[in-house]
């Protein structure tokens, strides 16, 4: 049985490696094409560097049964909360906090440069979570409703101040895929359906209360919403309903991204021609590159290696016959899925701006090391996985 | 343990299904909304794109010219050289206007560079060279600042010595100066840069350079330049560079750039439509960068059509000199009792057309103790006219049945119960209508005036009994000439007069004898013209004709447009009762007793008109001193008036020999138009007029001077 440890798959790392590929070659068309102060980083160059380091991490990761990550759950959760923490309080200052697009999301260290510390955070509640959920089930083998709201209390107990503190950034995107990971962990947690379903349908309820209220009471609402934090919230909605309207402020990224993909047609302009100037290209609007250039083909074939991806995850966690490592692979699944949602969503007016990058694709150093982490542990989830003859 | 695992792969798996699931779910929106952003609405896209790549640029062309009635060129459009700037789509950086700038000032002179920056523009100069050094002065809670507020944040960081070595360096300050206008143009549009003074030898060397400063040019341009200096520019008006900030978007949605030149005053305002001509419209092909890669002329301009004015220059030319003239001689020979005195006022028309043929206004300006022209006043100033209007009392009179044609009365001193004393400038006797006019009688009109306010049995020092609905109904009769209301002159403003509020039986006794209303010495001549030309009221106009430019200035282009007389109303009266007005004035001029007898009889134009002695007070300090204000009005010949006018001269001493200004200008005037027409009969009309003026003054603006010796 030991001998079956060092098997890896080879269809995950394929997946990656094609989408690393994607990648690199994307930022190297989007080059010519950035803002003049961007013009000195070679950002497919960097992005390989990334990636190579990534897959060191990976390495590493294979070297330990990922089984050991259950000893270190405590004082990892501890340390990302401590990050968020000195976000929050702004605390040691500039230059070690960096404030970019009005979110303070950011520390800056001299030589390695900006780590973004929710991004660790992802995998690190992700962990916590599934490890928390094999230690309940181990204890409550019966379920009954006060066992499953118990657990539901864990888990959100864990999982909302990180959730918050994303929050305030303000960085919605983020905050959102928060959402994603605890919910996606929710369903596969055992909890029965008819707490799911209350859960479910209180929520339904609380928003409908809420879009009923905006209807019934637009005027003392909407001054809330345009005087508090919220502010930037619905900008962004007025942008995503009506871009055109809004092409100077807040609907101009995706007025500028449909023009974009939308140009781009069935088979795209051809490589390296694209006409249209839009923002922030090599990070969380890489997308709009590969549409342009490539058109519909093009970008079909994109959301399709994503799609068998997140196929591969499901399957790796159906295989797994240790709960931990299902549990584990479900929270990834959550978190990639939904990014990929969003951020593609994003661009073809599906769902409202918010920044987050399209994982394995945009530049990025903390978001694409701690993406590739999570790979590591799926590999080695995967590797570890014992088959039975008639399983 | 087998038994618990078989639990978790029961639901386990079901429950990944059901992730699995709604996963697919995601990614067929994202595929099926893929395909209606590219496929379904993909070519909409494609035309997004492809229309902002053309963008039309609006080039202006030169403004319309002015001529006189006899196509001598009034006003006209002088070639300059100039420099201009056109700012790729969407803008320049501010550091390649700066390299601009740099370059441009090897090239050109900026005459006094200090006096047009500010400190403000030097700050910005700095901030252009030293942006890190700049920024980092900001504080984090500066940083966080929108935009503007953080770059004024930061200019107020710039201090006074960072700035002072810019003071004394005069190259640098003419970057700034230059930089400054650059900052000024909106893209695609071209600004001017420099304009005035611009060397033969600058512009050549621009011109060589003009591969290394992108966005300059150097073009034809124009500046409007009167022919005749002051003469008749307070009616041909000014124009302003760039349109008023206060109306943008309404010339914007007439095809104005923000930049254009536009009518601002006069007839350069009146006509703005005509004189403005049709930009040439070219569009530029731009590609992702904003740069130009292709033009093409989509529309060729015209130019904008001349005007053909209603004005005879030369004449212009004589009467602002005899009103000049007079107007000081009257001042110099009783200056202590002409001391509030300063203006005389002269309108001339034709009142068969409304054309006008000239308008004078002189002041003596006591604060500078220098005559100025401003004629302007003729159209906006109105005054008391004193007994000129009496022909539309007598005409209210017969119209209204009141009196009736040769009706008299006897004129000695009127005093109704608690008033003054009222009375003409002395008994007359029995006067009927005619004599009444000839000889200016008062007690005549206040007859009239007190019988249509219903009083027909005055007696002397008893009240009277008085309707005040007559004073509407006099002002209604008055306005038929014209008095009170607009003339309907072709200009952008002109004054109606002031309009008397208490209407009692005194102040319309005083409205009767042109002692309470003021008028405008236009309203006057429209009133004259009106008379003069058998109760038909015609439209007074400045301008005759439009017509098409042409590259000659000597040469009328064709006619686009001709302005003909526009009857505005014919009086009420009866053509019988207007004969006897005219009657009334051809005695006023032509027979013995006459108020203009003395100074007329000898004309041979045969001219005819009334008098007019307003008084007026002046009050200085808040004390009052009594003047009078002079009027005239008159036509020539009486049979076949051809010219009509009116002088007003206010404020001169209430003396006795006084200077007869008015006369003395009228008289002046009316020699000078049919002495010019003698001499037209015979020698043809002097177009050669212009060239004199050149000649003498080699077309420099500042010897447009009002200097015109040479037609004497």
């Amino acid at each position: 049985m030991q001998t079956k440890n060092t098997k890896l798959d080879y269809t995950l790392i394929s997946i990656v490696l094609l989408l690393g590929i994607v990648s690199c070659f994307a930022l190297y068309t989007v080059q010519p094409g950035l803002r003049p102060d961007l013009q000195d980083d070679q950002f497919y160059l960097k992005q390989i560097v990334w990636y190579i380091v990534g897959s060191m991490f990976i390495v590493v990761i294979m070297l330990f049964d990922y089984d050991r990550l259950r000893q270190i759950v405590w004082p990892l959760y501890a340390i990302g909360m401590i990050a968020l923490l000195m976000l929050f309080f702004n605390f040691p200052g500039e230059p070690f906090i960096r404030t970019a697009n009005g979110a303070t999301s950011w520390f800056s260290f001299p030589a390695i440069g900006t780590i973004q510390p929710s991004e660790f955070m992802k995998v690190i509640l992700i962990i916590t979570l599934a490890h928390v959920l094999v230690k309940h089930n181990d204890i409550h083998k019966k379920r009954t409703n006060k066992s499953d709201l118990l657990l539901l209390f864990k888990i959100l107990i864990l999982s909302v101040p990180p959730m918050l503190l994303i929050a305030v950034q303000p960085d919605l995107g983020g905050f959102l895929v928060f959402i994603a990971i605890t919910a996606s962990i929710i369903l596969i947690s055992g909890i029965r359906w008819r707490i799911l379903f209350g859960l479910l349908f209180g929520a339904l309820f609380i928003t409908g209360i809420l879009v009923a209220a905006y209807f019934l009471f637009p005027g003392p609402i909407q001054t809330f919403l345009e005087e508090s934090i919220f502010k930037y919230v619905s900008g962004r909605f007025y942008g995503w309903l009506q871009p055109e309207k809004f092409v100077q402020t807040s609907g101009n990224q995706l007025y500028y991204a449909l023009l974009a993909i939308g140009s781009g047609q069935l088979v795209g302009k051809g490589l390296m021609d694209m006409e249209v100037y839009v923002a922030e290209r090599q990070t969380d609007m890489i997308f709009t590159a590969i549409a342009e250039q490539f058109g519909f083909v093009g970008a079909s074939i994109v959301v399709t290696l994503l799609f068998l991806l997140i196929y591969r995850l499901i399957h790796v966690a159906l295989q797994s016959n240790d709960v931990f490592g299902s549990y584990l692979v479900t929270g990834m699944i959550g978190m990639f899925s939904f990014q990929i949602f969003q951020n593609i969503g994003m661009s073809i007016q599906l769902l409202p701006i918010t920044g987050l990058p399209l994982p394995f694709l945009s530049y990025g150093g903390s978001s694409t090391i701690t993406y590739l982490l999570a790979i590591g542990i799926v590999l080695n989830i995967h590797s570890r996985t014992k088959e039975y003859m008639f399983d | 343990m087998g038994k618990k695992k078989k639990k978790k792969f029961q639901q386990l798996p079901f429950r990944l299904n059901i992730l699995f699931f709604i996963v697919f779910l995601l990614f067929s929106t994202l595929i099926i909304q893929l395909g209606v952003v590219q496929i379904l609405f993909g070519e909409d896209a494609q035309d997004k794109i492809n229309a902002t790549e053309n963008q039309t640029t609006y080039n202006p062309v030169p403004r319309g010219e002015m001529y006189d009635r006899f196509g001598r060129l009034v006003l006209k459009n002088e070639a300059t050289r100039a420099i201009t700037y056109t700012p790729p789509k969407g803008g320049a950086s501010a550091e390649e206007k700066v390299t601009i700038a740099e370059r441009l000032a090897e090239l050109i002179d900026i005459k006094n560079p200090e006096d047009k920056v500010t400190e403000r523009d030097k700050k910005e100069y700095w901030y252009v060279l030293n942006q890190d050094e700049a920024n980092s002065r900001l504080t984090a809670e500066e940083k966080e600042l929108e935009i503007a507020e953080q770059y004024q944040a930061t200019l107020d960081k710039i201090t006074q010595s960072d700035i002072r070595y810019l003071d004394d360096n005069e190259d640098l300050l003419e970057v700034i100066a230059i930089k400054k206008q650059l900052d000024r143009a909106y893209e695609l549009a071209p600004y001017i840069v420099k304009n005035t003074d611009v060397t033969a030898e600058e512009y050549a060397k621009v011109a060589e350079h003009l591969n290394e400063l992108p966005g300059i040019d150097v073009p034809a341009d124009w500046k409007r330049q009167p022919v005749y200096g002051f003469t008749f520019k307070n009616f041909i008006g000014s124009i302003m560079e760039g349109i008023p900030s206060d109306n943008t978007d309404y010339y914007l949605a007439r095809g104005y750039s923000r930049s254009d030149r536009i009518g601002d005053t006069g007839l350069e305002n009146q006509y703005e439509n005509v004189l403005r001509g049709m930009k040439e419209q070219i569009q530029y092909t731009t590609n992702k960068s904003g740069n130009v890669v292709d033009s093409e002329v989509k529309l060729k301009g015209t130019q904008g059509n001349d005007l053909v004015l209603s004005v005879d220059i030369e004449l212009q030319q004589e009467v602002d000199k005899i009103v000049k003239e007079e107007l000081q001689t009257a001042i110099e020979m009783y200056p202590y009792q002409n001391r509030f005195m300063k203006d005389a006022l002269v309108a001339m028309l034709n009142p068969k057309t409304g054309e006008i043929l000239a308008l004078s206004g002189q002041r003596f300006n006591r604060e500078t103790n220098e005559y100025e022209d401003n004629s302007f006043r003729v159209l906006y100033d109105a005054h008391r006219p004193g007994s000129a209007i009496k022909g539309a009392t007598v005409l209210s009179g017969l119209q209204s049945g009141v009196i009736t044609p040769g009706q008299q009365f006897y004129d000695r001193p009127i005093k109704i119960k608690g008033t003054p004393e009222k009375s003409s400038y002395r008994s007359l006797g029995t006067v009927n209508d005619i004599d009444a006019l000839k000889r200016s009688s008062n007690v005549y009109m206040f007859y009239i005036a007190m019988r249509l306010g219903g009083e027909f049995n005055y007696q002397y020092n008893k009240s009277i009994s008085y309707n005040p609905d007559s004073f509407q109904e006099i002002r209604n009769y008055f306005s038929q000439f014209g008095l009170g209301v607009e003339t309907g002159i072709d200009y952008p403003y002109e004054s109606t007069g002031y309009k008397g509020s208490n209407p009692a039986a005194g102040n319309l006794l005083d409205f009767a004898i042109g002692q309470y209303d003021t008028y405008t010495t236009m309203q006057l001549a429209q009133y004259i013209s009106t008379i003069a030309n058998d109760g038909y009221r015609i439209r007074p106009r400045l301008v005759k004709e439009v017509r098409k430019p042409t590259v000659y200035n000597d040469k009328l282009g064709a006619v686009l447009k001709s302005y003909n007389p526009e009857v505005m109303n014919r009086i009420d009266m009866d053509q019988s009762y207007i004969d006897r007005v005219q009657e009334g004035f051809y005695k006023v001029y032509q027979e013995s007793g006459g108020t203009a007898y003395s100074y007329f009889n000898d004309a041979p134009y045969d001219p005819a008109g009334k008098t007019g002695t307003a008084e007026n007070e002046v009050y200085v300090d808040g004390k009052k001193y009594n003047t009078e204000n002079l009027t005239l009005v008159g036509y020539a010949p009486y049979d076949n008036p051809e010219v009509a006018f009116a002088v007003v001269v206010p404020n001169t001493g209430a003396i006795s020999g006084q200077y007869p200004i008015n006369h003395k200008i009228g008289r002046g005037i009316l020699d000078a138009y049919f002495n010019l027409k003698a001499e037209r009969d015979e020698n043809g009309v002097n177009m050669n007029l212009q060239e004199q003026e050149q000649n003498e003054e080699t077309g420099d603006e500042t010897a447009s001077k009002e200097e015109n010796s040479e037609s004497e």
